[in-house]
């Protein structure tokens, strides 16, 4: 059985010893090195671009500006997954400090640093907006002229009759969160590689959206899509960073410049910050409650800090709204969710996209009730948790649901029930809380795999799934085998490369265990058909008469009849046996003004418990013991899958306690790992533990993100348990920690 | 950006060259800073003079009236040396809390000086210590206190031809307490947001002799004589303790970065004063 087995990632040895094949590594022969000239103003109007004198140094090879698109047919200026209003380099317009204006190839980075300073740029500049419920006022700076008072996109939930709701409350509860910018941080940096070739385009990156890079590409050349290969490596990390298009029009285009070199474009540090960031948001939860705890109505408005272009802000605003309700019976909903552009750079997914800051806003808040109630906060929140066959805020009927077991599991780890010491005479005390989430995963998408037998009995599996630390390529070696009945040993695993692997919609949004799993499994089905259609003829039986398991085919009847998989290929004289596998969802789509309709195909459900110590006298808080629980249905891998809850608990420390984008002016003043905070080794929870919940009868879910966006309430919620205040603006430093508890005595005195 | 690359093998061929190329150069130690400051563009010296393969700068020397430490030293070598653990054991905790492993396998204690960065650890500690820095170039030697050498934010009084060449740190009084109290407002691994350095002299329970230290919180680690003689001939206890933590709280002029605002400095020298006093009283080493 290769199913529940913990066995270590497939590249673990070489992840260890540095041998993986990122595409930072990739080296070509004639390969010029790339690099990108920012804009050091927020929002400007370009007077003059002159690269003369760059390209007099020696050892430039091309310099792309926006005059390189300006004439007739192809290549586009303009880019976008969803939206095609972001330029590859700015033409008469800078929105974002950091923006892209010139590339230049060159044959090392020193020249190409030593042009990129011989650069002449001229602008006017213009009034920014950085902050987004500003940008929506009358008067403010607007950015793009199609979407007037910078809303880049609406969403709208109305659910049951809000203002009868308000009405029957005994309660009404109102409070304002703010979660700021953020950067994934991905040890690897954002990187491309591109290459022509007789009109055709070759790309190495770290993506988790393969197909979308070669879709995008392909729009902004004008090529077939059979015309642009995309190679992904294993990535260094992702974290949705990397789900969008990011640096591969940047490389492609200077490529095609340059002609018949590749070009290799590694993001630095600091310009990982200047690229893609956490959204931004202001969340103002409104709720009525009755006195027994129960909800009549909430809502919720929400301004999510799109940056300077759409980018993936144009789909995730919708699961923004939807992430940040709550898993709770509540008869009446309103939520609107605004996507808006700003003079600054782009926001986009951050491990569980926008799930973060609405969890952090509806879980900070169901504390406040509990206490304004007098309810304990565990209490409160079973009382109203969602179960199976619940009606959602959208209207859809819920299945397997297991909200009550995820957050039980997480309290009962941590001894929720039973006494603790609060306080030992010193200035330290201590607190515990509780959180949960649930989030919906991409409607519609499809995920398709092929799988190859061959006759040394060996199985290869060709899948665009990324491997990026997650384990990907692992558990679906697993899945293949377990399917198959051969030991996972036997399997080897072909990643992205849109010339061999077959498409997958991306690998983000915890979809991939869940939906290349079932593509897996259809593959293997099929293989095995293939199997004992081509061994009927061999030991002379029907191939409905036969079963293929354990890396036999067998007659079903007497199972001592049988022959291993390589001898039917041998026997036949068949080289290979090729199979093909596909899942795909597609459940239908809200109603653009209600919000109304089928959302998902299954609910990603976690929680997390969790005991801090709150130092009065600094305001350090530290998280000394933290159990987080996710639903995962059937795990493939107990280890990684524990290893992705503990790293999505040690991940979200980060955003919970440290970690902020300052910015100044739309100035990113702390672009790198000295001044931008991530948690050491050294900061993880000295108790750390998880769960990961089965089902009986339950397939594969995902569990890529599940135990993340509950860390900041739960700490939150503790801070609150263990001195009194509550902190309603991440992260939770120390001086803000200190200047809330000073505020409050000040307060009582 | 591009520079010169000097590997200067001995003392005077390392001074030669920092002469002819003055205030133009930067000198290389353990790299840890000044590779940052290049990589990021906030410096751009015309010549890099590597002092790497320059002899008889990494060492740790007893003596009957203190301790020598060569300015190639590593932090991680103090940290480790058993003769400082024993007859210094404030600098080896010091030099053990900053950073990381990895940074202080690398970082020397004269590139520290040097450097000067408010938010570091070591300079507190060897004001506490009343450290001596001996300086040299063409033209001769000089000896300076600490507190003559750090004179502001990311400031010395090191010349531009002049070389760290020795950190001398007297002998402890006797029976003496002494210990540092790193305060990390963000991650472990983080700088200071603040740094006490405590080293007291008992007779029983009697206080003879207070120095204490506060950096990171400040442009420059600073002492507070008048403050620290109100320990002199007195019981650590408790109101005193608190006395001395807001006489040093209310006079040390603090600054704000990321890791804490002024207001946020002023209460952690405060709390930090305090702790650490408690501290020595309680029978640190």
């Amino acid at each position: 059985m290769a199913i529940g087995k913990s066995i270590p990632m497939l590249d673990s040895v070489a992840r260890v010893t540095g041998t993986v094949p990122y595409a930072s590594n990739l080296k070509l022969p004639d390969m010029l090195v790339g690099k990108v000239f920012r804009s050091n103003v927020p929002h400007a109007r370009i007077t003059k671009l002159d690269v003369s004198a760059a390209e007099q140094v020696p050892g430039v090879v091309a310099i792309v500006t926006a005059t390189d698109f300006s004439g007739e047919g192809p290549p586009n200026l303009h880019f976008g997954s969803t939206y095609q209003d972001q330029p590859i380099v700015a033409a008469d317009r800078i929105r974002f400090i950091g923006e892209p204006v010139a590339l230049i190839a060159a044959e090392s980075t020193a020249i190409a640093e030593q042009a990129i300073d011989l650069i002449e740029l001229e602008y006017e500049e213009l009034p920014a907006v950085f902050d987004a419920e500003e940008a929506t006022q009358p008067g403010a700076p607007q950015l793009h002229g199609a979407f007037p008072n910078n809303v880049l996109r609406h969403s709208k939930l109305r659910h049951g009759d809000i203002e009868a709701g308000f009405a029957a409350a005994v309660k009404i509860i109102e409070e304002v969160f703010n979660s700021p910018a953020a950067q994934q941080v991905s040890l690897e940096t954002q990187v491309a590689v591109a290459q022509w070739k007789d009109n055709k385009l070759t790309v190495w990156t770290g993506s988790q959206s393969p197909y979308t890079v070669r879709r995008v590409l392909a729009a902004i050349f004008d090529l077939d899509l059979e015309d642009v290969r995309v190679i992904v490596p294993p990535l260094g990390g992702g974290f949705g960073a990397k789900g969008n298009i990011r640096t591969q029009p940047l490389a492609a285009a200077l490529a095609w410049k340059v002609g018949d070199r590749p070009v290799k474009l590694v993001l630095t540090r600091a310009e990982e910050f200047f690229t893609v960031t956490k959204h931004a948001a202001k969340i103002v939860m409104k709720s009525g409650v009755r006195r027994d705890g129960t909800f009549t109505a909430r809502k919720i408005t929400i301004f999510w800090n799109g940056g300077a272009y759409a980018s993936s802000s144009a789909h995730l605003v919708p699961a923004g709204m939807l992430r940040a309700i709550g898993p709770y019976r509540i008869p009446a909903v309103r939520v609107d969710s605004y996507g808006i552009y700003t003079n600054l750079p782009i926001a986009g997914a951050y491990r569980g996209a926008m799930s973060s800051q609405g969890v952090f806003a509806h879980e900070s808040h169901m504390d406040t009730i509990a206490h304004q109630l007098g309810i304990d906060p565990l209490t409160i929140r079973k009382k109203n948790l969602l179960h199976t066959d619940d009606t959602f805020a959208t209207g859809e009927q819920l299945h397997d649901i297991h909200f009550v077991r995820c957050l039980e599991s997480a309290a009962d780890g941590l001894g929720w029930h039973e006494p603790f010491q609060r306080e030992n005479g010193t200035a330290k005390k201590r607190g515990r809380g509780v959180a949960i989430m649930m989030k919906n995963t991409i409607a519609n998408s499809s995920s398709e795999c092929r799988i190859t037998l061959d006759a040394a009995g060996r199985v290869t599996l060709f899948i665009s799934t990324v491997e990026m630390g997650q384990g990907g390529h692992t558990a679906m070696a697993q899945i293949a085998a377990e399917a198959l009945g051969i030991p996972v040993e036997a399997v080897s695993v072909q990643g992205p490369d849109t010339a061999k692997t077959p498409p997958d919609t991306q690998t983000a949004s915890s979809r991939n265990t869940q939906m290349m799993g079932n593509a897996v499994l259809d593959g293997a089905a099929s293989l095995r058909r293939q199997l004992a259609e081509a061994a009927a003829p061999i030991i002379e039986w029907l191939p409905e008469e036969l079963s293929v398991a354990d890396g036999y085919v067998f007659v079903t009847s007497q199972p001592q009849e049988r022959i291993v998989y390589a001898e039917v290929l041998r026997r036949n004289n068949i080289t290979a046996l090729t199979a093909n596998g596909k899942f795909s969802t597609n459940v239908g789509k809200l109603d653009s003004e209600t919000g109304q309709g089928i959302s998902t195909p299954d609910w990603h459900q976690g929680a997390g418990a969790c005991e801090v110590e709150v130092d009065t006298q600094t305001g350090k808080v530290t998280v000394l013991r933290y159990h987080s629980s996710s639903f995962a249905g059937l795990v493939i891998n107990p280890m990684l899958a524990g290893l992705q809850n503990d790293g999505n608990v040690i991940f979200g420390l980060g955003a919970s306690l440290l970690e902020e984008i300052a910015i100044d002016a739309g100035q990113i003043t702390n672009p790198n790992l000295s001044d931008y905070m991530i948690p050491s080794f050294l900061d993880i929870p000295v108790e750390l533990k998880n769960v990961s919940l089965e089902a009986e009868g339950s397939s594969f879910h995902g569990i890529g993100e599940m135990t993340l966006p509950p860390v900041a309430p739960a700490i939150a919620n503790a801070v609150y348990d263990a001195v009194g205040v509550r902190i309603r603006d991440l992260p939770l430093t120390a001086e803000k920690v200190l200047r809330t508890i000073e505020e409050q005595n000040d307060h009582a005195r | 950006m591009s520079f010169d690359f000097l590997q200067p093998d001995s003392l005077s061929g390392a001074l030669e060259a920092l002469a002819a190329y003055g205030d133009e150069a930067k000198v290389l130690a353990g790299g840890t800073a000044v590779v940052l400051m290049l990589q990021q563009r906030l410096i751009a010296p015309a010549a890099l003079i590597n002092i790497e393969r320059v002899p008889d700068l990494n060492y740790i020397n007893l003596k009957p009236e203190g301790m020598h430490i060569g300015p190639l030293t590593k932090l991680r070598d103090i940290e480790r040396s058993t003769a400082i653990q024993e007859h210094c054991p404030l600098l080896s905790q010091t030099c053990g809390e900053v950073a990381n492993v990895r940074i202080r396998n690398q970082a020397t204690l004269g590139g520290n000086l040097a450097e000067a960065d408010y938010a570091s650890d070591p300079p507190t500690t060897l004001l506490a210590l009343e450290a001596q820095v001996t300086t040299t170039s063409v033209r001769g030697t000089r000896c300076l206190a600490l507190q003559d050498f750090h004179i502001g934010f990311f400031t010395t009084t090191l010349e531009p031809d002049e070389l760290i060449t020795d950190i001398f740190i007297p002998a402890c009084p006797l029976e003496s307490r002494m210990t540092y109290l790193k305060y990390k407002s963000r991650s472990s691994e983080d700088r200071p947001c603040t740094g006490v350095a405590a080293l007291a002299a008992f007779d029983g329970k009697t206080c003879t002799e207070l120095r204490l230290a506060v950096g990171a919180a400040c442009e420059v680690p600073q002492r507070l004589p008048n403050i620290e003689n109100m320990a002199k001939g007195q019981t650590l206890n408790d109101e005193l303790v608190g006395e001395i933590a807001a006489g040093y709280a209310e006079s040390i002029e603090t600054l704000e970065d990321i890791r804490g605002s002024a207001w946020y400095r002023t209460q952690m020298i405060r709390t930090h004063v305090q702790r650490v006093l408690e501290d020595v009283r309680n029978g640190h080493r």
